[in-house]
């Protein structure tokens, strides 16, 4: 047998043969009996697979709104305001980089070109700490009780000596640069403040709506989110 | 049930309608992809995996038989299952008893109202037949399936996997004839009405 007559005979089972080639093969099934037998095998094994008992399906295969992608509808203003409050978080941590950067460059040592003089006094304040911190304990065996403990584990002295000194040597950056402080009207103590405590570039004020207008933001998300979540599974 | 109603308004977005839809076929899917799979938990996966990419993509659904076109959907899910089993094969097919032994006759199959007796002869015929479907290549196999198992029509077989008429009248028969040749390896497993006759030459 060919495979042409196994085609011809799968197909005839199946009713899928034209009436020309019914006649034609059913002349040849009566005279050809090992073509009646391929038939009968070829009935056999599909009646076979057409017993195999069909499963119920374990379970439920429906789609949940999840599975399927869906997402509850949200108000129209959701977009805006999603916008809006990560542009303002995205401010609120910028503002903090942004005044952090300015405050060091701001603090002697770290500025540019006028930096340098800077570093210059700071040298010098600090030699005069360590100056004003050891003068004290030189004297202190002559002032102090001889029981107590020695000069140099003292505080106290150090603290007024460094005082003493930090006034002595603030006129330093003064007169290097000429009468600043004369010019806007600082005394050398504002000055000396305004110096190590630079004004912010991005004002706290501003730092806290930013701050305010996020949280705010964030909840309002939230809450718009789980309750168009909850109308949602109720429709 | 009206399909086409339930098939346009799953067009327009509707996950109820899709799910009277999924629940009308989850069976000849399910079964489908058992059969191309042999194992219950890779079949409901596909099943699963067939309904999701259904939904997404049911706008491009043309008309014609929808029960086709669903099992397109599922014989994708179950190629790219067995391309996976394929780079990953650490899947058992068989279950393992608690000695760890393979089951001969797997009990998950049977039919809870059977007797005794008939569980343990539709066990043993629905073990021979998948076994030698297993054997037969995927391109038979998948005809076979559809055309004798789940009764579809040649034109319906034909579009779920996009081959001409005459190829699926062609794989058919072959594929019939495999599973002749397969199932009489079987021939004392199975009860006497289930025999087949002797001595098919093909050449």
């Amino acid at each position: 047998m060919n495979q042409r007559d196994l085609e011809l005979l799968s197909s005839y089972l199946d009713g899928h043969l034209n009436p020309s080639d019914v006649t034609r093969l059913e002349s040849r099934l009566k005279t050809d009996p090992q073509l009646a037998s391929v038939l009968n095998d070829l009935r056999a094994t599909r009646s076979l697979l057409r017993k195999l008992p069909q499963r119920r399906a374990p379970r439920n295969f429906t789609l949940t709104r999840k599975m399927a992608g869906q997402n509850p509808p949200l108000p129209r203003a959701y977009p805006f305001f999603r916008f809006a409050t990560v542009f303002a978080t995205l401010l609120f941590v910028f503002s903090f980089g942004a005044n952090s950067l300015a405050r060091q460059l701001a603090t002697p040592g770290f500025g540019i070109g006028g930096g340098g003089g800077a570093a210059q006094d700071n040298t010098q304040l600090f030699s005069s700490e360590a100056a004003a911190t050891q003068a004290p304990a030189m004297e202190a065996p002559a002032t102090e009780a001889p029981t107590e403990p020695p000069a140099a584990m003292l505080p106290a002295p150090t603290l007024g000596a460094t005082a003493e000194a930090g006034t002595r040597i603030e006129t330093t950056p003064a007169q290097k640069n000429g009468d600043l402080s004369n010019a806007t009207g600082l005394n050398p103590e504002q000055s000396r403040q305004a110096e190590q405590n630079p004004a912010p570039l991005i004002p706290s004020t501003w730092q806290i709506g930013l701050a305010a207008l996020a949280v705010v933001g964030f909840l309002w998300m939230f809450l718009t989110h789980q309750l168009a979540a909850r109308r949602w599974r109720k429709e | 049930m009206n399909e086409q109603a339930l098939i346009t308004d799953a067009q327009n977005g509707s996950l109820d309608a899709f799910n009277m839809l999924v629940l009308h076929y989850q069976d000849s899917v399910f079964n489908t992809a058992l059969r191309i799979l042999g194992d219950d938990d890779l079949a409901a996966d596909a099943t699963q995996d067939a309904f999701i990419s259904a939904f997404k993509s049911i706008a491009s659904f043309r008309g014609g038989s929808f029960k086709a076109w669903l099992m397109r959907t599922v014989t994708n899910a179950c190629y790219d299952e067995l391309r996976r089993q394929k780079r990953r094969p650490t899947t058992q097919l068989e279950p393992d008893t608690d000695d760890g032994d393979e089951m001969d006759s797997p009990r998950w199959l049977a039919d809870p109202n059977m007797t005794p007796d008939q569980k343990a002869e539709a066990d043993e015929v629905e073990h021979a037949i998948q076994h030698c479907l297993d054997n037969l290549p995927l391109e038979f196999k998948t005809v076979v399936i559809m055309a004798d198992i789940q009764g579809m029509d040649y034109t319906e077989v034909a579009v779920s996997i996009r081959v001409p008429l005459g190829t699926i009248k062609s794989r058919l028969a072959r594929a019939r004839l495999r599973l002749r040749e397969c199932l009489q390896g079987f021939e004392e497993l199975l009860p006497a009405s289930y025999r087949l006759e002797e001595g098919m030459n093909v050449s």
